[in-house]
């Protein structure tokens, strides 16, 4: 196999690494475990390369063709746009990104909003242009992790962040103010892997999406 | 391009916005470095160079007749990041065709472009071909409401088509133009397209368009170009822009285009000098980055001949190194008398073919890789230099 039909995808460690696994092998392009890929990171079947990192580096690894295609998040790819196409909707990993407020709040529709509002969230691109459509001015504040407790302890009015079940909301006694996006699983491809080696991306591109359940 | 009768003009690296503003879109604007100058106008530093010669064209070449043939070379700048591979500096080099309208003008540059791309030592290339008129025509026949296509526009341009297929799902009013939208970016390969795709669209602008398309390829076949031709329907550009012709060139196994071009027949009306245009550009630093990666990196240019001299040599030496460079070759002359070692040793760091060392008036020694030092006059050197081909 040269390397113009072999054909290099990227999958996301984390929530969406089954359901990526299952579309390969539903698409018959690898049967792959997650352990076998959480050991070597780079496994290589026969018309396709299997590249495994972390979700958020997913666009970066297909925008420079490092990889022809990538499955991720659309949470991910609402933070970091870029030139790579964004072809299917694999239909899996399914959450919402919403605005969440402790129980107590009085914080529920943007009637109730403060002047300024202060909201915690590692998304904040998609946030700000969210809340910049609605008129309201909020202060950022950017973090990494356990967001769902900076209300809790007063650092901010509400978080922005992504819910599946509304389980982790739930027990962080947040309940859900408003909903930004719903978000799937995506499959994205780089614009030159599209031109210069089309067939055998395309070949690719049509098994994964009649894999997920998409017609044609 | 001097060979296809491109003249090299030279534009400014500061342009005043409002020249600026007349030709580009909000988003290119954004993205300028802005600054003010003493008088207190807005100048900002060029992000692209088809606009400065549009304004050239023109301004001071308003009685140059056309069509006009003009190249330029330079250095463009961006504030987005990550527009240039996280550099803000780009260095381009392109060309113009300025009052030519139709396929023959088109298939002169995009010729151009593929042999600027050959020229840079890009060993294998494509380059696919679309055209904004096919995209105008399917969004005319396609039947929607007017916020729909806003969305349906924002949705290509983002290159989203999960986005566009719940948009164009959304809507009862199906037409071939609805599938046309959600292949595009199959719709791409030989002339054999052309035909799959005439016998889906229902418009007279997308049927012009592949007419021109047809037209175009045959052109490029005789150009010499044909097998590094695509056509590809579903490009996606910036339609505001474009008015026709469009094309983009790819190397092996890099992630974006290296050259980008195609017809602008709106924007010298915006100068005054209504005109049709073509034009394309080639970013030399992602060729640069790509044949640095390649498995087989070019070499420098070689340097034929290091010339060295000792007390009374100095002249030879000189006229040895002119007479070189006459016949074509590249010589350089030492700057300091040096003795034999030091001047091998010179000969090394400078990493030329040939090592010429001139003592006197009357002969010189001549040394090359694997054999030994022949004393020679210098004529002899020079004859033999030069008819070895070098």
């Amino acid at each position: 196999m040269t390397r113009d039909e072999q054909v290099s995808i990227a999958i996301p460690t984390g929530a969406l690494l089954n359901g990526a696994l299952s579309v390969l092998s539903a698409a018959g392009l690898a049967r792959l475990t997650a352990e076998e890929l959480g050991r070597q990171l780079l496994i290589e079947r026969d018309s396709v390369r299997v590249i495994l990192v972390r979700p958020a580096d997913v666009p970066a690894y297909v925008d420079h063709g490092a990889a022809d295609l990538g499955i991720v998040g659309k949470d991910i790819l609402w933070e970091t746009p870029g030139a790579h196409y964004e072809l299917v909707d694999l239909r899996f990993g399914g959450c919402r990104l919403v605005l969440a407020v402790p129980d107590a709040s009085a914080l529920d529709g943007p009637e109730t909003w403060p002047p300024m509002m202060r909201v915690a969230t590692k998304y904040p691109r998609t946030a700000s242009a969210w809340f910049e459509t609605r008129g309201q001015a909020v202060e950022m504040v950017q973090l990494h992790g356990s967001v769902e407790l900076a209300p809790q302890v007063g650092l901010v009015d509400g978080i922005v962040d992504l819910t599946a079940t509304g389980r982790t909301l739930q027990e962080n006694r947040l309940r859900i103010a408003e909903v930004l996006g719903s978000s799937t699983a995506r499959l994205i491809a780089n614009q030159a892997s599209l031109k210069t080696r089309s067939a055998a991306v395309q070949s690719v591109v049509s098994k994964l999406r009649e894999a997920s359940g998409n017609a044609g | 391009m001097r060979r296809w009768g491109y003249r090299h003009v030279i534009t400014p690296l500061v342009e005043n916005m409002d020249v600026l503003d007349l030709g580009l879109g909000t988003e290119q604007r954004r993205r300028l470095f802005k600054f003010t100058d003493v008088r207190g106008d807005i100048v900002a530093l060029v992000g692209e160079r088809t606009v400065p010669v549009a304004r050239l064209v023109a301004g001071k070449l308003r009685t140059a007749p056309l069509p006009l043939r003009l190249c330029y070379a330079g250095p463009v700048l961006s504030t987005d990041e990550e527009r240039f591979q996280h550099r803000r500096e780009t260095y381009q080099v392109g060309a113009e065709l300025i009052g030519a309208s139709g396929p023959v003008a088109d298939a002169e540059v995009i010729t151009l472009a593929a042999r600027c791309m050959e020229a840079t030592g890009i060993r294998r290339y494509q380059i696919d071909v679309g055209h904004a008129e096919f995209f105008h025509g399917i969004m005319d026949a396609v039947r929607l409401p007017d916020e729909v296509k806003a969305a349906v526009r924002a949705a290509l341009a983002a290159r989203d088509f999960v986005a566009l297929e719940a948009l164009l799902e959304g809507t009862d009013l199906k037409s071939a133009e609805h599938e046309l939208l959600l292949r595009f970016p199959a719709l791409r390969g030989g002339p054999e397209i052309l035909e799959a795709a005439g016998g889906l669209v229902r418009n007279r602008r997308s049927e012009l368009a592949l007419a021109e398309l047809a037209q175009l390829r045959e052109l490029l076949v005789a150009h010499g170009i044909g097998d590094v031709v695509n056509l590809d329907l579903g490009a996606i550009r910036d339609f505001d822009y474009y008015t026709g012709i469009i094309f983009e060139g790819y190397g092996p196994d890099f992630g974006r285009p290296v050259a980008q071009g195609g017809r602008y027949d709106s924007l010298l009306s915006r100068f005054g000098r209504p005109a049709p245009a073509t034009g394309f550009m080639v970013q030399l630093d992602l060729v640069s980055e790509m044949l640095t990666r390649a498995p087989r990196p070019p070499a420098l240019p070689r340097i034929d001949a290091a010339i060295a001299w000792t007390e009374g040599g100095l002249g030879t030496a000189l006229r040895l190194g002119s007479t070189l460079r006459l016949f074509g070759m590249r010589a350089v002359v030492d700057t300091e008398a040096r003795n034999d070692a030091a001047a091998r040793s010179w000969w090394q760091a400078v990493g030329a073919a040939n090592l010429i060392q001139c003592r006197s008036e009357s002969s010189v020694a001549w040394s090359a890789p694997g054999q030994r030092a022949r004393t020679l006059p210098p004529e002899q050197v020079a004859a033999r230099l030069a008819g070895s081909g070098q």
